[in-house]
């Protein structure tokens, strides 16, 4: 049995395995894996609705999708980061719709041999993500007014 | 003449009002002039906002050429994250 699970792992390292999901409800987190044995690190990175936006108090933000090309786009990211970083598997979560402050509207993980390739991995496909990926945040203000964020991909 | 579909999101949804709407164009209209149209009719609303052309869902240069079905969308910034 064990055997088995081994080679699983070392075909995986060679082929990797991506999973991207656009989600309309709130965020699962990918189920913990201790059978990994080729990957030394797990990155893990969730982000989270902040309480202001642009200096205005929220409730939430609204997250909106160009349906279709905002998942496209984002399994082409995670593609070019296994091609990109000598990184394993990449899978993400990235919620649409109405997001309370304080949720989670981005759940990412990375596995990969050592860490510097993993933080490396992240860090740029986090950074494209926000220039390339057809999503858009629209701002709730405490008096429930609606207004496209104008909040950019700098931070 | 042409028929387009444009869909419209985050400040061009804002500052035309509407999720999406179809138009018809002189054949061998590109994506620019369209966006040329689209900002005159946002009224200085898109002023100052930089659109890239998503052309059937893929990001395609402004001075392409447009076709009878296409689904067009002028991306502004994306804030995704």
């Amino acid at each position: 049995m064990e055997m088995k699970w081994h080679s699983f792992h070392r075909f995986r390292a060679d082929n990797n395995m991506i999973k991207v999901e656009i989600i309309k409800g709130p965020i699962s987190f990918f189920p913990n894996d201790d059978t990994r044995e080729q990957d030394g690190a797990e990155l893990i990175f969730n982000g989270r609705v902040r309480a202001t936006e642009y200096g205005n108090s929220i409730t939430a933000l609204e997250y909106e999708q160009y349906e279709g090309m905002a998942e496209a786009e984002l399994k082409k990211l995670a593609e070019d980061s296994c091609q990109k970083f000598p990184i394993h598997d990449l899978f993400c979560k990235h919620r649409i719709g109405r997001v309370e402050v304080g949720a989670t509207s981005l759940h990412v993980v990375i596995w990969s041999k050592h860490r510097k390739e993993a933080i490396d991995a992240m860090s740029w496909f986090i950074i494209e993500l926000k220039k390339q990926v057809p999503i858009w945040k629209w701002a709730i203000l405490e008096d429930g007014s609606r207004m496209p964020s104008k909040c950019e991909h700098d931070h | 003449m042409i028929k387009i579909k444009v869909k419209c999101f985050s400040q061009v949804k804002y500052a035309l009002g509407v999720d999406e709407f179809v138009i018809e164009l002189n054949a061998g209209t590109s994506a620019s002039e369209l966006e040329q149209k689209i900002r005159s009719e946002a009224g200085g609303k898109l002023d100052g906002i930089s659109l890239r052309i998503a052309v059937n869902q893929k990001y395609m240069p402004n001075n392409i050429e447009l076709n009878d079905g296409d689904e067009v969308a002028f991306i502004p910034p994306v804030q995704g994250g």
